[in-house]
């Protein structure tokens, strides 16, 4: 068996190339919402930060807000002890429409200012060319940054290392840049191979997420164990893996896996990956990179991509926007 | 002589106006439209169904698309009854959907094609769906896929053999780097693929370079979502099509309106020019960047439950895009 260590504080490591320092492992906030209500949520929060976890992840459309919600509620009073990020998801429209979805996020997260504010979603092969164009969401980065409400800025995506490259192939000063990064993705349209290295070049601080690939499925039809799948996340060089923890359970397990945590040996990250080297060749773990399963609403409808009537985000959204069809923010509000 | 003195004998020979072109290096020649298979499947029936063959053999075409899995076999069923005392006028293909499957597997599939097509060979039998990273992994393996092909042109029951796929050039590229004589590669070609994730670009050039016979299809998107939608016309989207070095563009044509649509645009067909290929493709050009009209490529909407079965993928109820 590895050695996990069952005590100890979660290691803290650099933010990139910036002189301070995040847990090394995150706090997910899409699955916040996915808690049983707003007082679990809240108790999972305090949970979190008392075990050690100072990163707390969350965006603009996760739940229609209500991540954001519960999270701006939990954070009450203890704001200065946790590095918070959210996200904006305009999908290639403009500054505007950013600067506004950012004055309801940190209304709902009640602050004044967010450490990390980060692009979300870039899925599509053209999102780099929308987001750096003249009036685009780049711009909206810029001037958060020069207003005070924001820290710092990057961008995330789930789909291909080559839409990654290419926003940072615009020359954009990202501090941080989010990816999925596990054991399956290690040998399948690589994030690990052709992007973690780069943003290890420049210093930008690089974020994992997807460590169970999304929602455990590999988990769940035995192909990786929740352990394995982890540490193999955390000893990469990243500087924190972000991951939904929607119960006290899950967050138990991850506080204890992730105090006094000790990366895995070189050999011991060999075995995971051969392990299933079989199952990642074809992407069946990572539905994200070849579905539309994990894309959003909003973003599928800027891209004129079909909505799947099924999907929880779906109908999450007709019903917050009364089947209107139009899920931003409507300008001047 | 070159192609065109060629394709002129043969329509003269036909009596037909609608060009042919040489299938590769087979010596076979092909209309420059071919019926596409599924969408047979989707007639009303098999009286429409045949109605729809009959009229598309009398109007010169002579290219059959089909595959083992459309609609369950019944695409393989109609095509063989229609083709009933014709199946010489035909140049006949179908597609084994071994997914990763061995040879024996794929021989099995190949006889109950035979059967429902009511045939003792076939011109021309593809791979169905190299869709997946490591497909061309598990058809070269040993015992895999490609010593089917081997096998039954051996056996005389395929005269060519070839593969087909809509997800990525570099899977078909990488089905070409083992070197094996492949007679025909199917893939999507059209005016938006031309400058998103190009097969145009990226595998078109290495087949006329290695003298493969190229079978576009989707010209339209896959379900001529690219007319419905006002994207491009129907005349404009087939014409670029069939005006790329290709042998046959393979078209869905599940009613005798859409047929007909098809042979008024075939037939004494002239390809474009280049400056006016290049326009559409500029036009094309912003809409294409996102693959918005080639879903088959971005998403999971295209790709069938047989492969998705064999790679432990959901089937498409459960994951429809």
């Amino acid at each position: 068996m590895p050695q996990t260590s069952t005590s100890g504080a979660i290691p803290m490591r650099p933010f990139g190339r910036h002189d301070l320092k995040i847990s090394a492992l995150a706090f997910g906030g899409h699955h916040l919402g996915d808690a049983e209500d707003e007082n679990t949520a809240v108790q999972l929060v305090h949970d979190a930060v008392d075990g050690g976890i100072t990163f707390f992840d969350n965006c603009w459309e996760y739940h229609r807000g209500k991540s954001e919600q519960w999270m701006g509620k939990a954070l009450k009073g203890i704001r200065e002890k946790v590095f918070l990020m959210t996200k904006v998801c305009t999908h290639g429209r403009d500054q505007a429409l950013a600067m506004r979805m950012l004055e309801e996020s940190l209304r709902r997260l009640q602050t004044d200012h967010l450490d990390l504010w980060q692009v979300h979603g870039v899925t599509f092969d053209n999102d780099p060319d929308l987001f750096i164009r003249p009036g685009g969401a780049a711009e909206a980065l810029t001037l958060a940054k020069k207003q005070g409400k924001v820290r710092f800025v990057g961008f995330t995506g789930h789909k291909d290392p080559s839409i990654h490259l290419k926003m940072l192939a615009t020359g954009f000063p990202f501090d941080s840049v989010q990816m999925p990064l596990n054991a399956f993705d290690a040998q399948f349209r690589s994030f690990e191979q052709q992007v973690l290295p780069e943003l290890n070049r420049r210093g930008i601080a690089a974020l994992g997420m997807k460590p169970l690939q999304g929602h455990g499925e590999a988990i769940k039809k035995g192909a990786i164990s929740a352990e394995d799948a982890l540490r193999y996340a955390m000893s990469l060089p990243v500087a924190t893996t972000i991951t939904g923890m929607e119960n006290s359970e899950v967050l138990r397990q991850n506080l204890r896996l992730a105090q006094g945590f000790q990366p895995m040996p070189a050999a011991e990250m060999q075995r995971v990956r051969d392990s299933v080297k079989q199952v990642a060749a074809d992407g069946r773990f990572e539905l994200y990179k070849l579905s539309l399963k994990f894309d959003n609403p909003e973003a599928r409808l800027t891209h004129q991509f079909p909505l799947d009537m099924q999907q929880v985000e779906v109908k999450e959204m007709l019903a917050a926007t009364e089947n209107t069809g139009h899920p931003y923010p409507k300008p001047g509000k | 002589m070159g192609i065109i003195s060629t394709s002129l004998a043969a329509q003269l020979r036909d009596g037909s106006n609608i060009p042919k072109r040489n299938l590769g290096n087979t010596g076979l020649q092909v209309s420059i439209i071919g019926l596409g298979g599924y969408h047979l499947g989707s007639a009303k029936d098999q009286n429409e169904a045949s109605k729809i063959v009959d009229t598309a053999l009398d109007a010169g075409i002579n290219f059959f698309d089909n595959a083992w899995d459309y609609h369950d076999g019944r695409s393989e069923e109609w095509l063989g009854v229609a083709l009933k005392g014709k199946r010489d006028r035909a140049v006949l293909m179908t597609k084994v959907c071994t997914h990763g499957r061995d040879k024996q597997t794929a021989m099995r599939m190949l006889e109950q094609s035979l059967d429902r097509l009511k045939t003792d060979h076939l011109d021309v039998w593809q791979i169905h769906e190299v869709i997946y990273d490591n497909d061309p992994d598990l058809i070269f393996r040993p015992n895999g896929a490609i010593e089917a092909l081997v096998q039954a042109k051996k056996d005389g029951k395929v005269r060519f053999v070839g593969f087909t796929g809509h997800k990525d050039p570099a899977i078909h590229l990488k089905m070409l780097s083992h070197g094996f004589p492949f007679d025909t590669v199917q893939m999507p070609l059209n005016c938006f693929d031309a400058t998103f994730r190009s097969f145009e670009e990226k595998v078109l050039p290495e087949l006329n370079r290695r003298n493969i016979a190229a079978l576009g299809m989707k010209s339209m998107g896959g379900s001529g979502e690219m007319v419905r939608h006002g994207a491009v016309t129907a005349a404009e989207a087939l014409s670029y099509a069939m005006s790329l070095p290709v042998s046959v563009t393979i078209s869905g044509m599940e009613s005798p309106g859409v047929l007909k649509q098809n042979l008024d645009i075939a037939r004494g067909f002239q390809p474009l020019s280049s400056a006016a290929m290049q326009s559409l493709r500029d036009r094309c050009r912003s809409e294409a960047a996102d693959g918005r009209w080639e879903l088959f490529k971005t998403t999971k909407k295209y790709d069938g439950d047989v492969g998705r079965e064999q790679h432990g993928f959901p089937k498409a109820t459960e994951l429809p895009a």
